[in-house]
This record gives structure tokens, sequence and C-alpha cells, in this order.
């Protein structure tokens, strides 16, 4: 359908569009056209996507700007799943009569789209990233042309050959497409796609090209700076940034980067007796320092780079690392710290200062040279030619950790643990550089691009996000989800039949009358609910042992009658063989139980949609491990620095899992399910208004503080009334609107805003367009419920 | 003083026929509930959030000006009544002669008390009223029975047409008796090794009745459903607790109905929709001669061994083909494996090739036409004497047959569809087939 969103026309793929697929688009319009950045929450299965998609493109191809659009998400699947729908949008909107070239294609890495006969058998990704780069480096290619027998990429070479530009049309391209086109022409997929993102319209890819620094430097930072730049599945974006900048350092780490450092000084001999001129040519040019790239950052070329300061920048490379023999030593010299740091058998936490002060106490190592490490060996590594790059990951780790050590003081920690879990005899000592500001990593990208777009099905509170990545949204908005029927039915049980009150707090986690009932709840559940049912744990520890109280307590046994019982471990392997069952179970009619954990690879990415989960059960708050020193230094990082309270930033992380964790069951508005929370402390508002709006918009005050008994009635009704048959012709004008209710709705806001406006009011246009809607369901509801009255 | 106790039985009238809603209504005592002024109990509602979770289905009701709930709850009624009637009456090609096998579940889950008295004693009275009405619908059908329980199928009676023999078989003790997990699988082969060997002429159809929520099968049961398919048997699914994925599977993909019981009431709809025969979408047009025999009633003087039972009786109908006795039409003969039905049930069964029409409703507006009922000559209530309100929320209860156009009353309009099937007003006018269809 074709509408128009204040005065610009949006070209829907679909016959019927979703109330709060209407409104997502004025918000997002609103956010473009402010060139801010927006926080937008929508329910989980309400077509997010191809909202989004239809009208950044149509806004793209409106205005004469024409703002690339960079989208960004978390899987592969959710990247394919993405260019589907553009595909399908773009096919819609050539139907439609537009004559526009647009181009749009996904990256993703090499291991999925290589197609080099033997490189492209590689199981692991960095093995195929590394052998790639033995067959493309510059240097490699420039041996082989000079006439040795060195083994290059044919599929390389021929891109290298031809100027992709006019080889490939504008079109959309899945990634699918662009391995077809590049087994056609005998091209390299992967470095196609590369080469297209500069001029591309919409660019789809992963999360980490954005944000994780080294691949972000690599990939992204030529993007144009009126980019419009949208994180889905953001619920977690903090976590991804702060990931990218954290490091681990262990024993074999710094076993390895030694190897790599003798390696390299051997290489800087030999090449010193061949009386190379390149490093000299390589000393020329530290001396004048790293003035291109900043020249071209000062022009606004490029994105900035977190772990490439802009003071650095000014500086020229300090003399003492300039020689490549130098630097080689110096390396060792911090290695060689390292591991007597790592050989202290007491925990120890420390901020990046104190660990300088003492580096520079036993080893005279500077701040300066320590901050270039990183920058210093990747330009040694070009200039030895060294091929096996993947070799030296450790040592690029250990510089990397020494240039972000030395270049933040703060929002960063260090932390080294002798022994890996509590009860561990043998040591197996971690350092672990942690960082605890999500902000450093996302800083570069709020900076450069005008408009950044954060949304996710699970993003209440919507403050806390821009609060903890440290930007100003212009607009945040959350959408309630609207229903002809109320298709899903979240309930709080806060005690078991037998009046106990249930709670994961950790003084009553182990009381046998609490575990007891957590099982009750599940072998009730288990009786009434059909086909398959989740159930989510905070913890594996804390899974683990209930599931064994389970056992002696004969809980097991008895829901074993009614569903069988397979259990997530750690184990991916494992963990897809036991999904597989589960699925299988569900299908053929003899139903099952999945206990999961809520931070797991489960509760992230694996839909539960129809009769997958009729059902997901949340035993307890799944709160972070409080005892753990970096989330400590975190919370005291977000208290001093962002002003969030720990309690705050503990249960909103707690509950945006329980929500993520509870949204798996419903993808789309056929389907339904039952959410229960079972813990006392779902029922206090602090905890439930951190709940997403359209969860707790169906939390009535009946279903708050329910004993299972109740729960069970409740859910017993509750299934039978979804399973009555539904028809489309009810959902259109409430939950399902043509293009009719679309315009009907524009005029009836129009003039609402016309007379609010008269009489001197502005209401908040959500508002308006909101009350309508929900009263019209009301009287839906009341009107289907009526129907049913049994007269007999 | 006297019109108030009346209302006061009215209102409590109105509460046990609307308690089946929510359970928890029946332990309400209707004298306490008299007693109390309907001001306190909308106070009482906010004692506990979970009481308003149990619908107080009579403040639904509306008191008209007189005080009374009499016209809301006869409207109420005669809408259920008029609910089943409104059913498709496109001439279309209906498979009569029907081989239909229920499968009971007889698993543990029956035993559960959500409809009363319990899932299996329900559904057990519901058969015998289902097969009575069944074979009164579809004189020519044949029934069989299967039940499942400990991962086991049985069949409780063979398919066959007699009534009696399916009632007999219901009432039969030790076939109440539940166990164990059910196994679709097993009752679906079980009751498709029976069905594959029906003649072509008529249609194979399994209705599954399942209280249970899980089947625990020995092998693939997608395998099965794709068999049934196969072998165009078409299987419908009455689910009582919830949709399982793998019954709505089976109804979908054989291209049955599915459904689940809200409620008691709810329940034998849905059951009772299986009855009218389903319309033949297959269009293999193949001369569809079916060998019948109509044997002429006899009455001995002297008792006769049956062929089909072996048991002495007097009377009994003689196959005219090989001359053996049978009890009871319409049935299968024994002996020679003819049909045999009379020439009424086959033209009983022909209504559902040709309904009457559906009735149409008649409004307020046009209702001061008529001042009677057609066919039982009842007076209409005139609508002078009804209130405007009134009239919005209530309909004149009176229907219109299109063809003739005379009007009918609520019970007549229920008692041609249901059971006359001809429409007396068209009946009545000369050279005018009954209901039939106009070329």
């Amino acid at each position: 359908m074709l509408f128009e969103i204040d005065g610009l026309p949006v070209y829907f793929p679909y016959d019927r569009i979703y109330p709060e697929q209407y409104a997502y688009m004025c918000s997002l319009k609103q956010t473009l056209d402010a060139q801010g950045h927006g926080v937008l929450e929508m329910p989980s299965g309400t077509g997010k996507t191809v909202s989004l998609l239809s009208l950044i493109v149509s806004y793209q191809q409106f205005y004469p700007e024409k703002r690339k659009l960079i989208y960004c998400s978390r899987t592969v699947p959710e990247i394919e799943k993405a260019l589907a729908e553009l595909k399908r949008l773009i096919e819609y909107r050539k139907s439609c009569g537009l004559k526009e070239s647009i181009l749009g294609l996904g990256l993703t890495s090499r291991r999925n789209m290589c197609l080099h006969p033997s490189v492209s058998k590689e199981k692991k990704g960095k093995v195929v990233d590394a052998r790639c780069r033995n067959l493309t480096a510059a240097w490699v290619r420039e041996a082989a042309q000079s006439g040795q027998d060195i083994e290059t990429c044919s599929f390389y070479e021929q891109l290298e050959n031809s100027e992709i530009r006019d080889e490939v049309a504008d079109a959309i391209y899945t990634l699918d497409d662009i391995k077809e086109i590049g087994k056609a022409k005998n091209m390299c997929p992967y470095y196609m796609a590369r080469r297209m993102l500069s001029y591309a319209n919409v660019v789809i890819y992963s999360y980490h090209y954005m944000l994780d620094p080294k691949i972000a430097d690599l990939i992204s930072k030529e993007m144009s700076k009126e980019s419009i730049v949208v994180f889905d599945e953001a619920h977690n974006i903090d976590n991804v940034c702060i990931e990218s900048l954290s490091l681990d350092i262990m024993r074999p780490t710094l076993e390895s980067s030694s190897k790599s450092i003798a390696h390299l000084s051997e290489r800087i001999e030999a090449m010193k007796q061949q009386g190379s001129e390149k490093l000299k040519d390589e000393y020329e040019k530290l001396v004048q320092g790293l003035q291109d790239t900043l020249h071209a950052r000062e022009e606004d070329l490029i994105m900035a780079n977190p772990a490439l300061p802009e003071d650095m920048l000014h500086e020229a490379v300090p003399g003492n690392i300039r020689k490549a023999e130098h630097f080689v030593a110096f390396l060792k010299r911090f290695n060689e710290y390292l591991k007597t740091r790592l050989r202290v058998l007491n925990v120890t936490a420390e901020t990046p200062s104190s660990f300088l002060r003492h580096l520079k106490e036993i080893t005279y190592i500077e701040k300066k040279p320590l901050q270039f490490c990183a920058e210093r060996l990747t330009i040694l590594i070009r200039t030895l030619e060294l091929n096996n790059v993947d070799e030296l990951q450790s040592l690029q780790k250990v510089a990397a950790l020494a240039t972000l050590v030395a270049t933040y003081d703060k929002g960063f920690m260090l932390v080294l643990e002798p022994y890996e879990s509590e009860n561990a005899t043998v040591p197996n000592p971690i350092l672990r550089f942690a960082c605890l500001d999500a902000s450093i990593a996302i800083k570069p990208v709020f900076d450069r691009f005008s408009s950044v777009i954060i949304t996710s099905g699970t993003l209440s509170p919507l403050d806390m996000y821009p609060k903890i990545l440290d930007f100003k949204a212009t607009v945040m908005e959350s959408y309630p989800m609207t229903l002809t029927r109320n298709c899903f039915l979240p309930m709080v049980i806060t005690r078991g039949s037998d009046q106990v009150a249930i709670s994961s707090k950790f003084e009553v986690r182990n009381d046998p009358a609490v575990v007891r009932n957590f099982g009750n709840i599940l072998i009730e559940f288990g009786k009434v609910v059909p086909d398959g049912i989740v159930a989510f744990f905070p913890s594996y520890l804390y899974m683990e042992s209930i599931i064994a109280m389970w056992h002696e307590m004969g809980i097991l046994t008895e829901a074993w009658k009614s569903k069988l019982i397979f259990v997530e471990t750690p184990d991916a392997a494992e963990t897809s063989i036991a999904l597989d069952n589960y699925r299988r179970a569900c299908e053929n009619g003899r139903g099952a139980i999945l206990l999961a954990v809520a931070r797991g690879k489960v509760s992230e990415g694996i839909d539960f949609d129809h009769h997958y989960g009729r059902a997901v059960v949340m035993f307890g708050i799944p709160y972070q491990y409080t005892e753990s020193r970096i989330l400590k230094a975190r919370l005291e990082f977000l208290r001093d620095e962002h002003r969030v309270r720990e309690n705050d930033f503990l249960t909103f992380d707690a509950l945006r899992h329980a929500a993520q964790c509870l949204g798996r069951v419903l993808r789309g508005k056929t389907d339904y399910g039952l959410m229960v929370f079972a813990d006392r402390r779902y029922a206090r508002q602090d905890k439930r208004s951190k709940l997403p709006k359209w969860i707790n918009q169906y939390i009535t005050d009946t279903s708050v503080n329910l004993s299972t008994d109740m729960g069970i009635a409740i859910a017993k009704k509750f299934l039978r009334s979804m399973a009555q048959p539904l028809e489309t012709q009810a959902q259109l004008g409430v939950s399902l609107w043509t293009l009719e209710d679309v315009l009907a709705r524009q005029r009836a806001q129009k003039e609402k805003l016309e007379r609010a406006a008269a009489q001197g009011s502005v209401h908040q246009q959500h508002f308006l367009q909101y009350g309508a809607a929900d009263a019209q369901r009301l009287a839906q509801d009341r009107a289907t419920g009526a129907a049913y009255m049994d007269v007999n | 003083m006297g019109k108030h106790t009346e209302q006061r039985e009215q209102k409590a009238e109105a509460t046990t026929f609307m308690a089946t809603n929510g359970r928890r209504q029946v332990e309400k005592d209707d004298d306490d509930f008299v007693d109390v002024d309907d001001s306190s109990l909308q106070t009482n509602q906010a004692n506990y959030a979970w009481e308003e979770e149990y619908k107080r289905s009579w403040d639904v009701l509306q008191e008209d000006e007189h005080g009374s709930l009499a016209g809301v709850v006869n409207s109420l009624q005669k809408a259920a009544k008029r609910k089943r009637q409104l059913r498709d009456t496109d001439p279309i090609q209906r498979g009569i002669i029907r081989h239909l096998f229920i499968l009971i579940d007889l698993s543990n889950a029956m035993q559960e008390k959500d409809l009363r008295p319990s899932r299996l004693s329900l559904t057990f009275t519901y058969l015998e009223a289902f097969i009575a009405e069944y074979f009164d619908q579809n004189p020519i059908s044949q029934i069989g029975l299967i039940g499942t329980k400990d991962g086991l199928a049985e069949k409780l009676t063979e398919l066959s047409g007699n009534p009696t023999d399916h009632i007999k078989a219901l009432k039969m003790k030790k076939f109440m008796e539940t166990g164990g997990e059910p196994s679709l699988q097993n009752a679906l082969e079980l009751a498709r090794n029976s069905l594959i060997h029906v003649p072509a002429h008529g249609s194979r159809e399994i209705l599954v009745i399942m209280g249970s929520l899980t089947t625990t099968d020995p092998g693939n049961i997608h395998d099965t459903i794709a068999r049934l398919m196969q072998d165009n048997i078409r299987a419908s699914v009455i689910a009582l607790a919830a949709e399982v994925q793998v019954l709505k599977f089976l109804s979908t993909q054989t291209k049955g109905t599915f459904g689940v019981a809200m409620n008691e009431g709810h329940y034998r709809d849905l059951l009772f929709e299986v009855i009218p025969p389903t319309a033949i979408t297959t269009t293999k047009a193949s001369a569809n001669l079916v060998q019948m025999g109509f044997p002429a009633r006899c009455n001995d003087s002297a008792a006769t061994l049956c062929a089909c039972h072996g048991k002495l009786t007097l009377g009994g109908y003689k196959c005219p083909q090989c001359g053996s006795k049978l009890c009871d039409i319409p049935t299968e003969c024994d002996i020679c494996n003819l049909t045999l039905v009379s020439s009424p049930l086959l033209a009983r069964s022909y209504h559902h090739l040709f309904p009457v029409e559906n009735f149409v409703e008649v409004p307020w507006k046009d209702a001061a036409m008529t001042t009677a009922c057609f066919s039982c000559q009842k007076t209409f209530l005139s609508p002078h004497k009804v209130s405007v309100q009134l009239q919005s929320t209530t309909d004149a209860g009176r229907y219109q047959c299109k063809l003739c156009e005379k009007t009918f009353c609520t019970d007549c309009d229920v008692f041609i569809h249901d059971v006359l099937h001809n429409c007396p007003g068209c009946l009545s006018q000369p050279r005018r087939r009954a209901g039939g269809v106009i070329a």
C-alpha cells in the first residue's frame, strides 16, 4: 500500500499494516527529520524490520540527499531475513512503477562467502581469514606478479582486474545472490561486497562491523556522515560494546606471543642481512608520524577509532620504538612483565593508572610508547611482509592491551584471577582487561552519524540506554501491541499451592519448599499446556542444583508422565541436539519441556513460536552474578559516571533478559502463549515497571499475585479460548489496518490536532492514536466474550 | 410483593443457567444470592482482584422497564436455538452414505472434571445422543467406535448401521474404564484398516475425541497422517483441553474440522456439527450406482432364527436377494452383503442434498405485518407492546421463508429445519417444490 506520512510517500509492501507499525514509522520519520538519534521499542513479531526498511528506503529515495542506510543486526539468519524483506520491498516499489536504482547488499564473514576451492573448506572463521590474507595480501600479489611461484586466489585477481561498478547492476543482493554472482563472474564475493559497500544505498551487516574497533576500521570508516545507522535487536548492545573492548589474557596467550616476538626478531635480522631498504623507509615514515590519518579524520572522511585516540595522532611515534628491533625488544619486555604478573596467586584488581605505575617501576616502560603499541605492530607486520597473521593473534592481543591500558585511565579495569572458578585448586590465572564503559566503543558511531536508531522488542526502561551509551535521543518511544484477542497471557505466580512464597532470592533459593514449589509449577503446567513448554533459570549453576533436587524429590519422574524433558547445556552441539529433539516432540504430539538458562544460547535468537512454545516459565529473576569483580566495578563506574544506581541497573539488566526470554514465545499476532513469571518479586511495581510496555499492558491486577493452582485455572481457560478459530476479518480495523484505516486515522488525527491547537494545548500525538485503538479493542473483547455466554 | 418474588425467581433462574460458564459460581448458594442486594455485590467485587476474573455473567443481563429479565433470557435462548440453524443450504453434492469411526480417548486425562460431571461421562452421554441423532439424519450410514488407552487402541464396536448396538456398547461398564495414555497413531491405524475396505461410494471419516494433551505412539505419526490423506479419509478432531499441534495438523491435512470445547454446551455443538454430511470435494466422475435391497417386513407366527444375531425372533426383515431374516434395517445382509434400507430412510437422507433454505429474521419494523406463526398459529408478540429500548436488544422472534414468504416462530423454525426438512408454507402452495431449488 502507498500512504503519506507528513508529506512523505511511504511504500509498504503489504496490503495490511499493523497500527503499531504505522506509529513506529511516524516516530522513525521524526527522528530522521530531526537528524537525531532514536530509541524505539516495538513488540517482537509485529514486523519491525519491514516497517523500518520501507520507511527508510522511502525516505532515502524521496529526498535528494539519498542518505545511506546501514542496518546492523545480530546474527547471520537475521541478516538474511532482513535482506529478504528488503528484496521484497524493492520489488514492490518496482511494481508500483518507481524507476529508481537502489543497490542493497549484505556482508558477512569470509567463512560464509569464500569460493576458493580449498580455503572455503576450512571450518573456523579465523583460519579462513588468515588463509585468505595469505593469498590476497598486497606483497604476496606483488611477488606473484614479479614472477615468483606463489599461490594467489584467482577469484581475487579477477576482481582486481575488473571494475565492479560496471560489472554489477544496481539491485538487492542477498548473501546467496552475491555468492552466485561471484561464481558466475569468477570473482571473490567477499571483497566484491566490501567494495560495493562504499556506494551501496542499503547495507546490512553484523554489529561487529560497526562496533568492534579492529573490524570497523577496515570496513565502516568510510561510510558517509549522513548515513542512517540502525541497530536492530539492540537490547544487548551495551554488552557487545563492552566485549569488543575487553581482553582476556592467559598463560598460553603470553607463551604464544613470546614465540611470535622471537619470530619477528628473526625476520628483522634476516631482512637486515638482505640489506633491504624497507626498514629504513618504515623509520622515515614513522618520523613523520600518523599525519595522514590525522588529516583524513580532520577532513571528516573517516570514522574515529576508539583504540586510536585523537591526541595520539598529533604526535610522532616515540623514538624508542621507531626502530624495528627496539620495538621488538620493547614488546618482549612488556610481555615478560605480564608473565610475572600472572604468577601472582591472589586476586588483584587495579585501575589502568596503577597498572602503569607499577609497570614503570619494574620495567621503566613509559605510557607514551605503550599507546602506540598496536599501531606500531601493524606497521611492522606490514613492513616485514609476514604471512600467517593468525599466528600473531596473541601478540596483537598483547599489543592491543598495551594501547588500551595506556590510553584510557577511566572506564577500564584490570582484574587478575589466579583460579578459574572458586573451587578450582590448580591455578589457571587470567588477566582480564575489562571495559566498564559501553559508551567508549559506540561513541565514534554516535559522533559520526547524525541518525542512529536503536531498536528492539525489549528496551525498557527506555531512558537507560541513552544513559549507559552516553548519547542524547531525540525520540524515545515504546509501542503497545494492539491485539484483537489477548493472545498472550502474562501472569505472576508468587506462591505455590501451599501458599509458600517462591523466589530465587539467594537466601531462599535452595529451600526445599521453594524448590518443590518451582517443581510443582513445572508439573502442573506440564499437565495443562499442550506441546512445548520452555522454562528458564537464572543460571546454569542454579539450574543444575535445582534439577538435582527435583530428581531427589521425584518431581522429574512426575513431570515425565506428561512431557519429555530436555536440558540446555553450555555445550553448543549438545544443546542443538536437545533443541532438535524438543522440536520433534512438540511436532508429534508427545509434548516436551525445555529447561534453559536466561543468558544462554536458547534465550537469544531461537524462536519458540506456535506449538514450539505454548508456555514459557521464568523461574526467579535472572540477576547477574553480583559477586563478580568486573560487575562490581562496572556498577561502581555506572554510579559514579552516569548516576545509575546499582540496583536500578541490576534490575534493568535482569528484567531485560527476563523479557527477552518470555518474548521468545510470541512471534506474531496469530501466535499465542502463556508467560509465567515465577517469583514473588515480580509482583512489585519497581520490577514490573521495567518490563516492556507491550508485556506490561497485558499484566492485569488479576494475574499479578497468583498461587500455582489459580494460575493453572486461568491458564486452562486461556488455552481453551485461544484455540477457537480466529478470523482475519475480526482483526481488520483494530489490530490490522487497510489503507482506508490508515487514511481515516490520519484524518482523525489531523482534526484532533487542529482542535487541540485551537484550544492551545498540544497533546501528545501518540496518546491520541492509542486512546481510540484501545477503546475499540476493549469493545471488541467484550463482544467476543458475550458471544460465548453459554445458554444450555 | 408478588411481582417482587417473581423477579427474584427469575434472577435465580438466570444464575443457574449462566453458572455453567464459570465453575466458581456454582458454589454460590442461590438463597444467599437472592438476599444480597446488587449494590453491595458491586462493592464486594473490589475485595480480591482474582475474583474479577470470574465474570458475574448475570451483570450482563439488563432488566427491562418492568424489572423483568424474561425478555432478555428469552432472546438469549432463542439466539442459542437458532445458532445451529444457520448452516450452509447450498444444494451441493454430499456423501450421504457415510462410514464414521469415532475414536474415544480413554486415558486418565478423561477423568478430569473440568467438564461436568467428568470429561469421560459427559462424552459418553453426548455420544449416545449423537449416535441417535446421527442415524436419524443419516439413516443409511454406519458408525464404529474405537477406544484408546494405555498406548493401545481397541475396537468397541465394529462399523455398523445399528444405533442400538453402539448405544449398548457405550453403556457397558468395561468400556468406561480409563488408564494410561492414549495412542493416536494406533487408533488411527485401526480405523484406517477398517475404512479402506469400505466401498468407494461411501465417505470415510474419523472423529477423534481427545482429552489428553499427549499421545504415545509406536512410530512416526506423520506417516500415518500421510496414509490417511492417501486413502481419502477425513479426520475431524474435538479436543477437550487445548489445541495440540498434532491434532490440528491431522485435521487440516485430512480436510477435517478442528475444535476445542470451551464448555459443556460448546462441546455438544462441536460434536453435533459432525452430523450433517460433508460436501464431496473430489471430482471423480464415476457412475455411482449402488446396489440396495428394500426388504419387506415379515411377521412369522413362530419364532425363527435371525441371520444377524442367531437369536429366535418373531418379526424381522427378509433380504430380497438371499431370503435370510434380519432384525433391523438399515444394515448390510450378513449372508449376501447386500445393503438393506427402506425407502423412507432414503428419502430422509435426501434432505441433506436439498435442505430447506435458512429463514430470514424479520426486523421489528416489519414485525407488524404478521400476527401469527404460519405453522403453529401461535400469535406473535406485537411490536407495539415492546419498548423501543428493548427492541434494540432483542429480535422480533419471527422468521420468514424467502420462497413462500410465510412467517414462522422460533420453535417452528427450528423444528422445520431440524426435523421436518420441508417448509409447510411452500408445500401448501400448489406446484412448488418444498424448499427445493428453483431452476
